[in-house]
């Protein structure tokens, strides 16, 4: 039972982090149907604007009143490469067939990695991640489960950023504009609302969250390096389609499903399938069996939502 | 009218090219590279296959490195009569692939007689068979898998795969065993183990499971992780519960250091023990301060506890190389003396370098002399003669020597 | 929030883009200088190209040992022939005016002249800078050097002041028969030539300027619409210039004089080649994308791997190797149909991402499948080393041969045999291609709708493309196999599968001779450039995205997917239709 309990708080951790990064994708693929591959990178991107402004602005502070100064970096970092990558790559490709933009994706992502391995000092290898105090540090113990205090960062983190982006998207002008987009990009922009910005602010946030993400890869391992943005995006991704591509709630919950799975797996499916060597086959494996019986995710039929 | 007026502003531009060309002083060494005193002797390449680029590149620079200034040495000391040494650099980019090509553009270059590397056992898996028909000696510094020298039943029915392969290292059999005694050696009987699924870090884990087991100790848990991932929360709770002793990880430091990190912070207060790819001091600086009293094996004694080593790395270190040495560096430097102290005998009655391919490979099998770490000697694999493996402990934040030991 | 969207705010961004197009045009000022200099354009084309070809008899490096010697007065070698070439042709294509217009009226001469000023002018400067970088300094340029630089300046100069001439559209240029088979063999013959010199090139400065060289050649040609005449004239006589393309590569090994360096790197690229030939059946043909292709090859090569006589291999059964082939793809066809079959419903970009995953799906258990994390099969990381070398009869491919006085080796033999697969995959792609299968395919990848409406069986013709895809990845595998000597899982990640589909989509989606000129490229160039090393990957990811932008159809494309990217270029569809209609009547 006590496995059982500490693996769900180790998925949860997880899927948490899959989340934060899945909004990014769902939210640019439910405004202009694309998959932005090269997402998994701006997460990487972030973290290491976090370790960025770290090492330059308060290297060997460990104090948490350097944590938003951090995230404000990263989000920084996530947001400029998201913006340039939309206007330069993304938009000009933006009426051509859809095979164009996903090879413009993977190029976007191999360059990326390559910039961030070859021109950030050190970063050839792994680099250590600040660890702040508060937010790391010695692990809370909840009767027999442990949870890291990053791992708590990470859940909070998703669940104010779920609920700002909720009220983003449900309150505000620009919300409206952006579900209006997703529905219906040419009657949008009859309707006076410029398309073009809207995409851009698409960018924006799936960045902002992925940067908040890459703080939280940091702050959870302790390290970073230039491939993070791989895997993770690819796990994004799966949590995305697993949830509904272009459901907002559809990618945390997906991201959830799927952080937990990896974590049982890993625990609970005995013999030689079983253990970390098979849990990514599992997860992925649970990807395709979804698209097979429900194609549009797990809560991917409510259209409304789509922005 | 135009046509004539740029004619006359081209002959003029030729005009002062020709003058400023006239002028000023020239680099003299690059238009005769082959005159005067080195001209009399035959050129013998070693050649070197390393990642020197990619994220294993740190590794591999320090490969090329240590050769290059074996090679430096030995044409200063003018080792070899008649002969100039030269270094031929290949990059692999860790991948079979690629690295098969740069096998094959060595083994096509005639003044090649020796190579240095590769670091990847699947790309040495590759290369092997290249310079085996090409008849020239290739030695590793960094391959530890057995079968790569031993074949297919390493313990069992070893055979030797490729006359021409030799490596400076030793294999995870000989460290395996020397953990398992290290820690019986300490009392400790219920280890866990977990490693990433790579054929270093798996071939090391069996090998020391099997030793542990040998010698009455207990493995209570056996997991693996993946090199891609960096959360490895969900094994360590699955071996947590099993209240092991010590954490045996076969691996390398890019995933060691997180994961003693990640282990300690989830409650799992023992000691991580890994081999020769944990020992890095990068190692620590990923895990943080909880790598204390951490445990590692790597092969020979330690590089400046020897007056060779130490002498090896002030050399280095007054070479000005851009990278440092790195952990196969010491290595390296040793298979290409190895190599150098063949050329000795075969290139001395030999017309041209490719005439003493084959002498060559006879030759290193022979070899003895005192290396960096250790006496440097081949078995009928090609392996090391050396069986010397030392143990270090993470002491405030630096890893101390706790014993070094040969192992029978 | 003062972020309400504002109503002219898409129309101004419109507008912003058209005024980025015109951005290549000079400003009025600097044009109307330029202008006064029109009637001296090709006085001034001429000259440059006179002293072009002048400096190639002078010294261009003080330093003889970098280059392959370019510092011989008046004996043109290694490099300076190229700029020979260049400064020919530019005097070649100033008589365009007189003589030679006749027989050439759709040459756009001010166009190629342009091109191949530039192109000369980076030609030159990457000389100048190679021996600046490979010696010591700029001391080292000698007279010849700067001659050519100024020389192709002019060039340069006169080409973009040239004032368009009226041209005949090269699309319907058209000579005998005999003539335009001798361009091909001519073309084809220069080809050989060119690419055994490349090849030769071992200093990655020279390789630099020479495909600068070329591509100044190129580019020329390209402006001048030779290349469409081309595309028109190879559709005439697509069987004689198939037959060629197989003769000259029949004969490539015959020019590397028994060195393996140059034939390992084109057995590779064979290999490449071939497997993206079958992932452009999936990609180019049916239009789905796959990002898991290298799986199929992976398997293919497991079973070759696994059936051989290794000592590492694990199973017992040992059948010859024609069988395992079979096998190879056919399992490789059923994991396609395994994917394929669930996900081909859904639309396109679930695929894509499902064959990713399928993709690392295959990785991960071939590193598992060891007997430890599950059967034991593939060995796991340590994968099937020392794979013995094929033979069929006595004749083993590890042996050296000597035909003609000419040695070839290992890897020739290897050549050959994927030559010979290369052109049975060829075949297939083709016929596929001109059936009702690959019609059905074309539609379904315009408009699957529309292809269902029209009663095309959408879901089986996916299904088939996918798993004839991966049936010949499998074949192609399993000579991998015996080819690499070992298999390991770190031989299929994912950007290995994403080098292939890159490769489709640099050469030309759709068509075979773009799949080779893209393997070649992305197989060849990285082996060339290794001076680059670090900054390789690096390229490859901002070329990918430049290609899309820039020339999203490919180097080689097929004309209706060429459409496809440029859907307003009237001219271009209405040739594309006549074509298509030519085609259907000689098939009648």
């Amino acid at each position: 039972m006590t496995d059982l309990l500490q693996q769900l708080v180790n998925g949860l951790t997880l899927g948490s982090l899959y989340a934060l990064i899945a909004v990014g994708y769902t939210v640019v693929y439910g405004i202009v149907q694309l998959i932005n591959f090269a997402h998994g990178e701006v997460f990487m991107i972030g973290a290491f604007g976090a370790l960025a402004t770290w090492t330059v602005l308060f290297n060997g502070t460990t104090s948490l009143w350097v944590l938003p100064f951090m995230i404000l970096g990263a989000v920084a970092a996530s947001v400029t490469v998201a913006i340039l990558m939309e206007r330069f790559a993304y938009r000009p490709l933006r009426h051509a067939p859809r095979l164009a933009p996903l090879i413009t994706a993977i190029g976007v992502s191999v360059f990326l990695q390559e910039a961030v391995r070859l021109f950030y000092p050190g970063a050839k290898s792994k680099l250590p991640f600040p660890q702040i105090e508060v937010v790391t540090g010695p692990a809370v113990h909840i009767g027999d489960i442990t949870v890291q205090r990053a791992a708590v960062f990470t859940v909070v983190s998703l669940a104010v950023c779920g609920a700002l982006l909720w009220y983003f998207v449900n309150r505000t002008k620009l919300g409206r504009g952006m579900r209006a987009v997703s529905q219906d990009p040419d009657t949008a922009r009859l309707m006076g609302i410029n398309v073009n910005r809207i995409i851009v602010i698409a960018f924006a946030i799936g960045a902002v969250l992925a940067a908040v993400a890459g703080v939280a890869q940091g702050l959870q391992n302790s390290n970073i390096d230039f491939r993070i943005g791989f895997l993770a995006g690819l796990k994004a991704f799966t949590a995305a389609v697993l949830g509904g591509i272009g459901n907002l709630l559809g990618a945390v919950v997906g991201g959830l499903v799927l952080g937990v799975v990896e974590a049982l797996a890993t625990q609970f499916i005995p013999g030689q399938f079983g253990g970390s060597s098979w849990k990514d086959i599992w997860a992925f494996g649970l990807l395709i069996i979804v698209l097979v019986f429900r194609p549009q995710g797990l809560l991917g039929a409510q259209v409304v939502d789509r922005a | 009218m135009p046509q004539r007026s740029v004619v006359a502003v081209g002959a003029s531009l030729l005009v002062a090219s020709l003058a400023l060309a006239g002028c000023g002083t020239r680099d003299d060494s690059g238009s005769d590279s082959t005159g005067s005193g080195a001209s009399q002797n035959k050129v013998a390449k070693i050649g070197v296959i390393a990642p020197l680029s990619g994220n294993l590149s740190a590794l591999g620079k320090g490969i090329q490195h240590s050769v290059e200034l074996a090679v430096k040495q030995a044409n200063e000391s003018g080792a070899i009569p008649g002969w100039t040494l030269e270094v031929a650099a290949v990059d692999d980019e860790g991948k079979p692939d690629v690295g098969k090509n740069g096998a094959t553009q060595l083994a096509g270059d005639d003044d090649v007689v020796g190579v240095v590397g590769n670091l990847n056992s699947s790309v040495t898996q590759q290369t092997q068979p290249v310079f085996a028909t090409a008849k020239i000696t290739q030695i590793s510094p960094a391959n530890t898998g057995p079968t790569l020298t031993m074949g297919a039943e390493p313990t069992t029915a070893p055979k030797r795969q490729y006359p021409s392969f030799f490596r400076t290292c030793t294999t995870d059999l000989v460290q395996g065993k020397f953990a398992a005694k290290f820690l019986k050696d300490e009392g400790i009987t219920n280890v866990a183990t977990i490693h990433d699924k790579k054929t270093y870090g798996q071939g090391l884990v069996a090998a020391f499971t099997k030793n542990f087991e040998e010698m009455g100790g207990k493995i209570v848990a056996a997991e693996t992780i993946s090199a891609d991932d960096d959360n490895f929360n969900a094994a360590i709770t699955k071996v947590k519960p099993s209240n092991p002793e010590v954490v045996y990880f076969g691996g390398e430091y890019p995933q060691g250091g997180p994961l003693s990190q990640q282990m300690k912070a989830a409650g799992l207060n023992v000691p991580l023990m890994g081999g020769d790819g944990i020992f890095d001091p990068t190692f620590i600086e990923l895990a943080t301060k909880s790598s204390e009293g951490d445990l590692a094996t790597s092969v020979g004694a330690p590089v400046d506890s020897s007056e060779a080593g130490k002498k090896f790395l002030a050399d280095y270190e007054a070479a000005g190389f851009a990278e440092p040495s790195a952990a196969y560096g010491g290595y390296s430097y040793d298979a290409a003396n190895a190599i150098i102290n063949a050329l000795k005998v075969s290139l001395k009655d030999a017309s041209d370098a490719k005439s003493a391919r084959d002498a060559t490979i006879t030759e290193v099998g022979k070899v003895s002399f005192p290396g960096v770490t250790g006496q440097v000697e081949f078995d009928e694999f090609g392996d090391t003669k050396v069986k010397v493996i030392t143990g270090y402990k993470v002491q405030d934040g630096k890893w101390a020597t706790v014993k070094t030991e040969t192992v029978s | 929030m003062s972020t309400e969207p504002t109503p002219a705010g898409s129309e101004l961004d419109f507008r912003q883009d058209v005024s980025r197009t015109d951005i290549d045009h000079p400003g009025p000022g600097f044009a109307s200088h330029l202008a006064r200099l029109a009637p001296s354009a090709t006085p001034l084309f001429v000259v440059g190209s006179g002293l072009v070809v002048l400096s190639c008899f002078l010294s261009w490096s003080y330093d003889r040992s970098i280059l392959g010697n370019v510092g011989i007065y008046g004996n043109p070698g290694s490099l300076q022939l190229i700029a020979l070439v260049l400064g020919l042709f530019g005097i070649l294509l100033a008589l365009m005016r007189g003589p030679l217009r006749r027989f050439l009226p759709w040459v756009d001469r001010a166009a190629a002249a342009r091109a191949l000023g530039v192109g000369s002018l980076v030609f030159a400067v990457v000389i100048i800078l190679a021996i600046t970088l490979e010696s010591s300094g700029l001391i080292n340029v000698d007279p010849g050097g700067w001659l050519l630089l100024v020389a192709s300046g002019l060039m340069a100069l006169g080409g973009t002041v040239m004032q368009p001439t009226e041209t005949e559209d090269p699309l319907r240029a058209h000579y005998g028969s005999t003539t335009e088979i001798l361009v091909f063999v001519v073309l084809l013959a220069v080809g050989l030539a060119v690419v055994a010199y490349a090849l030769d090139v071992k200093d990655g400065g020279s390789f630099v300027a020479l495909l600068t060289g070329l591509a100044a050649v190129g580019a020329a040609l390209g402006r001048g619409g030779f290349f469409q005449y081309l595309a028109v004239a190879s559709a005439r006589h697509r069987t004689v210039l198939t037959l060629g393309a197989v003769a000259v590569a029949f004969l490539f090994p015959f020019t590397q004089g028994g060195s393996d360096a140059n034939m390992s790197i084109a057995t590779q690229v064979l290999i490449f080649a071939t497997t993206a030939l079958g992932l452009n059946i999936v990609v180019g043909l049916a239009g789905l994308l796959d990002l898991g292709y290298i799986a199929f090859l992976g398997a293919g090569s497991y079973v070759g791997a696994t059936m051989s006589y290794s000592a590492f291999a694990t199973i017992d059964w040992k059948p010859p190797f024609l069988v395992v082939m079979v096998i190879g793809g056919m399992v490789s066809a059923t994991l396609g149909l395994i994917i394929g079959s669930p996900t081909l419903r859904v639309s396109g970009d679930y695929l894509a991402i499902v064959t990713l995953a399928f993709g690392e799906i295959f990785r991960l258990a071939m590193n598992n499948l060891d007997g430890e994390n599950g059967p034991d099969l593939t060995n796991g990381p340590n994968g099937v080393p020392a794979i013995p070398e094929l033979e069929f009869g006595s004749f083993n491919f590890g042996d050296s041969h000597e035909v003609l006085g000419i040695t070839l080796t290992r890897f020739a033999n290897y050549y050959f045999l994927l030559l010979l697969f290369a052109a049975f995959v060829i075949l297939i792609f083709i016929r596929l291609n001109n059936s009702r299968i690959g019609r059905g395919w074309v539609a379904i990848r315009e408009d699957e709708r529309a292809a269902e409406a029209m009663g095309v069986n959408v879901f089986g013709l996916k299904l088939f493309a996918f798993a004839s895809g991966a049936f010949l990845a499998g074949l192609v595998g399993t000579i991998k196999a015996h080819h690499d000597v070992s298999v390991s899982p770190d031989q299929f990640v994912f950007l290995e599968s994403a080098f292939l589909l890159a490769a489709i989509v640099l050469g030309g989606m759709g068509t075979v001779a773009g799949v080779f000129v893209g393997a070649t490229i992305l197989k060849l160039l990285p082996e060339k450039l290794r001076f680059l090393s670090d900054y390789r990957l690096l390229m490859f990811g901002a070329l990918l995205v430049l290609m899309m932008r820039l020339r999203p159809e490919g180097i080689v494309p097929s004309r209706r997917r060429q459409l496809e990217f440029h859907a307003d270029d009237e001219k271009l569809a209405e040739v594309v239709g006549e074509q298509h209609i030519e085609q259907e009547e000689a098939r009648a």
